[in-house]
């Protein structure tokens, strides 16, 4: 519970029925996805529950959120802001805290058709999005998390990686003019839009350096440096018929599937081949989904069910499966992307399987073009978090993922995560195969003490795997332990990386448990 | 939902928040891409249906008591069963079911039902309808002219709104049977609430008193089929009763049975009636009239972890709601266009009235109400029709709350006015208790 | 400071005979063609190694003088960004420092340090069926890292994926000596452990939950000083079919660019005025006006390519795409009274020149440049008509993939009349903010203009700013005096 003079002070923001600090309130905002491992990796008790914030407050404009910054620095009452909330990163790191849950601030604030780019708040979701801007033509970048995520979360404090990434990229590089409220309270407006006359929202850099720089990285900054409330995102070529009709009842809603797109599930039999394979495809430029997964998930992306999973034995005995969507717009372009697919798979003597020995639901395209084929990866026990999360070379990604059999065995073999023959990943290209990330999908139980305690130490040993094996850096290095332990071996980033902490929040109101704290050398514990 | 189960869901949500939100892939707007009425008018995650699990486990592992607080948060909800539509799109989780049973241990921990819903249920228990009405006047809105069969193997329930708030309704329903030569019966001053505001409330003891009356008086009278125009009743018959207790005779909607009808041609309908219409899916006629199918199946464990069911455990997913039957009926009036708001079917947004909101959170349902007409306004429709009498009463109220120009009909009404019969205009205008 | 002293710990860094005081060499780089006077430097070091900037930045930092990096000198600089501002400057000269450090054909990336230019790189690539996404026919002995860090706008717009591309990771010191390596190639291990494990430095982002590449970007030199970079390459097309749209009406053009950029369907892509076109296909000046006269105002240029066994098919299915648009578009293009040759066109897409094309009209230019949206462009264009009865350049740009524009006015005049120098300065300046008040955004502020643009913008976007500044740099030893970083 807040302190009656804290508690005031925030009512007279927002209102008396936008902030509860109750019990029944406070205690399920302390409730999360994955927080059972994360304790656990903390050396805390493996429960879903973090520490518990004082308030939770519902904001409804800029305006009341700078408010609701500022008292927190007059009170030394750290925050944390939510939005979609899904994953333990937006969980508080100490009992003094509050939640900023960002729902009510919902609206799309514009699309600019002819400039390509549309603005949004944060509870704004991915499906709601690319719902609106279908209407144009348009498309979005989804991250893998599920076209239920907040498009501006994804863009400004998360990962945002896609299936759709070859042709939409990665969230992180998306982002254009952007509104940043930092933990000061000052409200910083980069790029274009922080012009004094005719402020814009085309451009997230400058004048001269780019604060996006500071803003995030690989991964964002989950609320440890302030909070955004909207932000501008490139938007992309729909890419192809935008009807999207749906017929029956769920879950196997029968699509009409659009003319111009279809679907290739090769084995390449061996990562080198993959590796070639991927790189040769990315090169032609026509993949709209350029994915590898291993067989299991190629399994699930096509089920509903675990009952369902099981009757894929069509892809069972892939060895490195590739996932390949194309679409088009018009006719030539699709006889165009359908004559290369077929060039390269004779040049790289690959087989699809679609279309000879399986033929997807209907609605697995409608998955495709609404991102939602991540979703798949909860089927098998409910829970499942990825580990590694390396973004490269495809090389180095294969690499990584190879490396990581042995060690998921092991774990496997004890019981703790479930058996997806070690394999269990997926990987992404991006932007035409400049690049590519993998990361290892890993099914645990989180009703079973033993094996969250299993995927924790899974996690850091994954981890610690990539660390002395050079193999890139995975996606959740964050908190001052692991950035303390990382640092040394990449150039001390953590010491400006603390430093640009300090800096921003000096009176440390920002959440930096999945971030970094301020105080030079030590390790903030979080409680 | 047994206790085992509901032991091991509780612990399952992973907060996705899909449960907010239409199945995703059939979101074709910012504005109707919501699914939840709770979440929508009250912000905080615990009003969703996955913020209810979340609260379900605190409650269980003893971090939270039983207080007001969160008696009003798990009653602020419609028990409408999108959240499980969505949710179950691809998870295993029942979130209705465990909403449900979490009410069930509130009233057990002596923490519900709601004191407006606690007035109602002593009223189903003094005058057996929650109107409060004298039981006697229960069976007041039979016009003169209807013809009942007391040796008829049908029977149509009538149930508490129509028979008391709805009257127009029963009058459309039974002039329509008569109309086609179906012989039925009611069961008079031997109809008793069905006890789906009860059970909706978590007061599964006294709902079982009534199911078991109920259906003590229904098999007493060797009656085949049970014919209702009240969803709620429908699905409670349908869906809730067997649970407990099985029964020989079937159950109909008057959708269903005034589809065969024209179908057959029994009904003919030759009037035009030129509407633009949209429909409105009841949540208990729709998604939640699922029957539970009995399985008999083994879990097995698939490997650590893992487990699967053999054969598969049928799931409820709203698929096999009534949903073509008044569509089909609709497309056969002469002169109606029928177009589809975008939350249609097993997604269809909620009135906002259902599992006692419209007595103990009357502005809830109104505003429910008025998301729902402003989304038919929207649908280019100047006619918004349903099918079940606590839909119509909320929904009119919201009709009059935003001074829609919209008109409601039921379906039974649009039926007679293609019959060239006029449809009975006792509407009432009073406020609702339940 | 203790000049003797200075220097000679400089010389203990890197030899004396790397390190110059000649009155001409020192006097070269206190002038550019920008209308700032810089001061004469205090000496020129030229360091061959990461570790010797290193060293001499933490010398800096001890001794208290400044350090100016220049990646390659040259007499064609523009923008004022390398001139010394006060007395005690050393300027880094990177020339030294020229290899190509690697060429990875798989991942499409090459790795340059600042002294490797346009025509050394340009050749060696395209004999590996590579290319670099240039900028509008760049210097040939202009630095490809430099250009990089300036965020000069890229030719290919449907390849420019974030503004920072073509640049992905690099290795930089600080300003207070510490090296540092952005992006994936931070580590874990040496680039050549690295590289062992497959990794190619493609990933600019990071290390985890920042990108100090992208304030090193735009940042002059004030921030850090970068000796190596690594940058996106694309495949070499084995045919390029090039379309030249001339017209009177540039929203026809830009309708057209708009779409054939929203569907990606052609690599290069922009506008360019009669002016700007003439200056880049011809050399002497006569020859450019009568070129002039011949060419309608406003020309589209875009290049439809394919590569392999399908090329033709794929320029084929792109030709049909876009006959489609321009008939859905109702535009229409009359014969041209001249028809300038694809050869032409893709010389100046493809090479770099000898001297740069906008000097060969007057022998100087000033270029006014900055970003806006799709619908102010006319507008701007109309405001430098208002103020410029002569005849300038423009250069219409599209960028990240169609968000917005590059917009470039180029005003040519003859350096040696000076009465011309000081008007052309004037207005200049003048057009500059009346463009900034009908929202033009400077994002790559330079010499004298820089201080109109920082007080034309938010403070928190210049306090945040002054605040990266004296993280990266908190002596203030890098290049002082550029953007909003005072002396």
């Amino acid at each position: 519970m807040l302190e009656k003079e804290i508690l005031k002070e925030f009512q007279e923001i927002v209102g008396v029925e936008n902030i509860d600090d109750g019990e029944i309130m406070t205690n399920a905002y302390a409730y999360n996805w994955c927080t059972e491992f994360v304790n656990y990796m903390e050396e805390k008790d493996p429960i879903p529950f973090s520490p518990i914030p004082k308030a939770v407050i519902l904001p409804s404009s800029t305006e009341e959120v700078q408010k609701i910054v500022q008292s927190c620095n007059k009170y030394r009452v750290k925050f944390k802001a939510q939005s979609t909330g899904l994953g333990p990163w937006n969980q508080p790191s100490t009992e003094n805290s509050v939640i900023l849950d960002l729902r009510r601030m919902n609206k799309i604030v514009k699309i600019d058709v002819k400039n390509l780019y549309a603005v949004v708040e944060p509870y704004v979701s991915g499906a709601q999005l690319q719902a609106e801007t279908m209407k144009y033509g348009l498309n979005i970048h989804m991250p893998g998390a599920g076209p239920m995520a907040s498009t501006l979360a994804s863009h400004t404090s998360m990962a945002g990686p896609g299936f759709t990434s070859p042709q939409t990229g990665y969230s992180a590089r998306n982002v254009l003019g952007t509104e940043w409220i930092l933990p000061t309270g000052e409200i910083l407006r980069l790029g274009s839009l922080g012009l004094k006359n005719e402020s814009d929202w085309y451009s997230g850099d400058g004048p001269g350096p780019s604060l996006r720089g500071i803003m995030r990285g690989w991964v964002g900054t989950k609320s440890g440096l302030g909070v955004f409330t909207r932000v501008a995102t490139k938007l992309f070529p729909y890419p192809c018929d935008t009807k999207f009709v749906l017929n029956g009842h769920s879950p196997i809603y029968d699509f009409k599937i659009p003319n111009y797109i279809r679907a290739y599930v090769m084995d390449c039999n061996n990562f080198k081949h993959l590796e070639k394979s991927l790189i040769r495809i990315e090169e032609e430029e026509i993949a709209f989904i350029c994915s590898h997964m291993s067989s299991y998930a190629i399994m699930a992306i096509f089920s509903y069910s675990i009952e369902s999973l099981i009757d894929k034995m069509a892809f069972g005995g892939m060895k490195s499966p590739l996932l390949v969507v194309i679409a088009a717009r018009t006719k030539r372009e699709f006889d165009y992307k359908q004559k290369v697919m077929s060039h390269v798979m004779k040049e790289l003597n690959l087989i699809n399987i679609i279309g000879t020995r399986y033929e997807p639901e209907s609605l697995f395209y409608a998955e495709c073009l609404r991102t939602n084929l991540g979703y798949h990866g909860f089927i098998a026990t409910g829970g499942f978090q990825s580990a590694k999360g390396q973004c490269d070379s495809a090389a180095l990604c294969l690499r990584a993922e190879m490396k990581n059999i042995p060690l998921k065995q092991k774990y496997i073999e004890k019981g703790v995560i479930a058996n997806d023959f070690g394999e269990g990943a997926w990987m992404t290209s991006y932007e035409s195969g400049h690049f590519f990330h993998m990361e290892a999908p890993t099914f645990f139980d989180q009703t079973n003490v033993e094996s969250v305690k299993g995927m924790g130490e899974y996690m850091e040993e994954s981890n610690q795997m990539d660390l002395l094996k050079h193999l890139g850096v995975p996606f959740f290095i964050e908190g001052d332990k692991l950035h303390n332990h990382w640092g040394p071996h990449l150039m001390n980033y953590h010491k400006w990386l603390r430093k640009i902490k300090e800096t921003f929040d000096p009176n440390g109101v920002s959440d930096s448990g999945f971030y970094i704290s301020g105080n030079e050398g030590g390790i903030e514990k979080r409680e | 939902m047994d206790e085992k189960e509901y032991q091991k869901m509780v612990k399952r949500c992973v907060r996705c928040s899909v449960c907010k939100w239409i199945p995703q892939v059939q979101i074709k707007s910012q504005k109707y891409a919501s699914a939840c009425p709770a979440i929508d008018i009250y912000n905080y995650h615990p009003y969703s249906g996955g913020g209810k699990i979340i609260l379900a486990l605190a409650y269980e592992m003893g971090r939270i008591k039983p207080t007001d607080e969160l008696r009003d948060i798990v009653y602020k909800c419609t028990e409408c069963g999108n959240c499980a539509v969505s949710c179950k799109y691809m998870s295993p989780l029942e979130p209705l079911e465990i909403i449900m049973k979490f009410r069930e241990k509130l009233v057990d921990a002596g923490c519900g039902p709601m004191p407006q819903q606690q007035a109602y249920i002593e009223a189903v228990k003094k005058v057996n309808n929650p109107y409060n009405e004298p039981h006697e006047k229960r069976t007041n809105w039979i016009p003169d002219d209807i013809n009942l069969d007391p040796n008829a193997k049908v029977l149509y329930y009538v149930g508490c709104t129509s028979s008391y708030r709805r009257k127009e309704m029963a009058i459309a329903a039974a002039r329509i049977m008569n109309e086609a030569g179906v012989s039925f019966n009611i069961l008079q001053d031997d109809e008793f609430c069905c006890g789906s505001p009860i059970l909706r409330t978590g007061d599964t003891n006294t709902f079982e008193e009534i199911l078991n009356k109920n259906l003590d008086v229904i098999e007493s009278k060797g009656i085949e089929t049970v014919v209702f125009s009240c969803a709620g009743c429908y699905d409670t018959f349908k869906v809730d009763y067997p649970l407990s207790r099985k029964y020989n005779f079937k159950v109909k909607h008057t959708v269903e049975l005034f589809a065969e009808l024209i179908e057959s041609e029994q009904l003919k309908l030759t009037n035009n009636v030129p509407i633009t219409v949209t429909y409105h899916d009841p949540c208990h006629l729709g998604r939640n009239a699922e029957r539970y199918e009995d399985w008999d199946g083994d879990t097995v464990p698939l490997m650590p972890l893992v487990s699967i069911n053999i054969p598969p455990k049928p799931k409820r997913t709203g698929s096999k709601g009534i949903y073509d039957a008044p569509r089909n009926i609709l497309k056969k009036i002469p002169g109606l266009k029928l177009v589809e708001m975008e939350r249609i079917q097993e997604y269809a947004y909620c009135c906002g009235a259902g599992a006692g909101v419209k007595s103990a959170f009357p502005e809830m349902a109104i505003k429910t109400a008025k998301t729902r007409i402003e989304e038919a306004e929207d649908s280019g429709a100047d006619v918004l029709v349903s099918a079940c009498p606590f839909c119509s009463t909320n929904l009119q109220d919201g009709m009059m709350d935003k001074n829609s120009k919209l008109k409601y009909y039921d379906i039974s009404e649009l039926i007679l006015m293609a019959l060239g019969l006029e449809p009975e205009k006792l509407k009432q205008a009073i406020a609702e208790v339940a | 400071m203790n000049k003797d002293n200075f220097l000679q710990k400089l010389t203990k860094i890197c030899g004396s005979q790397n390190i110059s005081q000649d009155p001409k060499d020192l006097e070269g780089y206190s002038k550019d063609l920008s209308f700032l006077k810089g001061k004469i430097p205090l000496c020129i070091v030229s360091p061959s190694k990461s570790q010797e900037i290193a060293e001499i930045v933490k010398l800096a930092n001890d001794l208290k003088f400044n350090i100016i990096p220049v990646s390659l000198n040259s007499k064609f600089k523009q923008h004022g960004d390398s001139l010394p501002k006060n007395d005690s400057c050393v300027i880094l000269n990177l020339s030294r420092m020229n290899k190509i450090l690697s060429i990875d054909r798989k991942n499409r990336v090459v790795m340059v340090e600042p002294g490797v230019s346009f025509d050394q790189l340009v050749p060696i690539l395209k004999k590996k069926g590579l290319r670099l996404l240039l900028p509008l026919n760049p210097t040939a002995s202009k630095s490809i890292l430099a250009t990089a860090l300036e965020r000069e706008p890229i030719t290919i717009p449907r390849y420019h994926w974030d503004s920072s591309d073509p640049l992905l990771c690099t290795e930089v010191v600080f300003g207070n000596g510490d090296l540092f390596r952005t992006g994936t190639a931070a580590g874990p291990g040496t680039i050549k452990q690295q590289q062992k494990m497959g990794q190619a430095q493609v990933n600019p982002m990071g290390p985890t939950q920042f990108s100090p590449f992208r304030v090193i970007q735009g940042a002059q030199g004030s921030l850090g000083v970068v000796t190596w970079v690594t940058l996106k390459l694309e495949l070499l097309p084995s045919t390029q079919k090039v379309y030249h749209c001339q017209s009177d009406n540039l929203q026809d053009l830009l309708d057209l660019q708009y779409e054939l950029l929203k569907y990606r369907l052609c690599d290069e892509l922009f506008i360019l005025n009669n002016l700007n076109l003439a200056c880049l296909l011809k050399q002497n000046p006569k020859v450019i006006f009568e070129l002039v006269g011949n060419l309608k105002r406003w020309n589209l240029i875009y290049v439809l390519s394919g590569r392999g066994s399908l090329e033709k098919k794929k320029v084929s299915y792109l030709e049909g795409d876009i006959d489609e648009i321009k008939t859905a578009l109702g535009i229409t293009f009359s014969e041209p009274k001249v028809k300038i040759s694809a050869k032409e066109i893709l010389h100046f897409l493809n090479e770099p020149c000898e001297k740069p094309w906008r000097m060969r009209l007057k022998g100087a230019y000033q270029d006014v440049f900055f970003l806006t949206n799709f619908e102010k462009i006319p507008k701007f264009i109309s405001l430098m008509e208002t103020n410029f009865k002569e005849d300038f350049g423009i250069y219409i740009q599209p960028i990240n993939q169609g968000t917005s524009y590059h917009i470039e006015f180029d005003l040519f005049y003859e350096l040696e009349d000076e009465s011309v120098v000081n008007i052309i300065k004037e207005k200049t300046l003048s057009v500059r903010n009346q463009l900034i008040d009908n929202g033009a955004f400077f994002s790559r502020p330079y010499g004298i203009w820089a201080k109109d643009v920082f007080s034309h913008h938010s403070t928190e976007t210049i306090d945040a700013l002054k605040k990266v500044k004296k993280i990266f740099d908190p002596n203030n030893v890098l290049n002082p005096g550029v953007l909003c970083f005072d002396d």
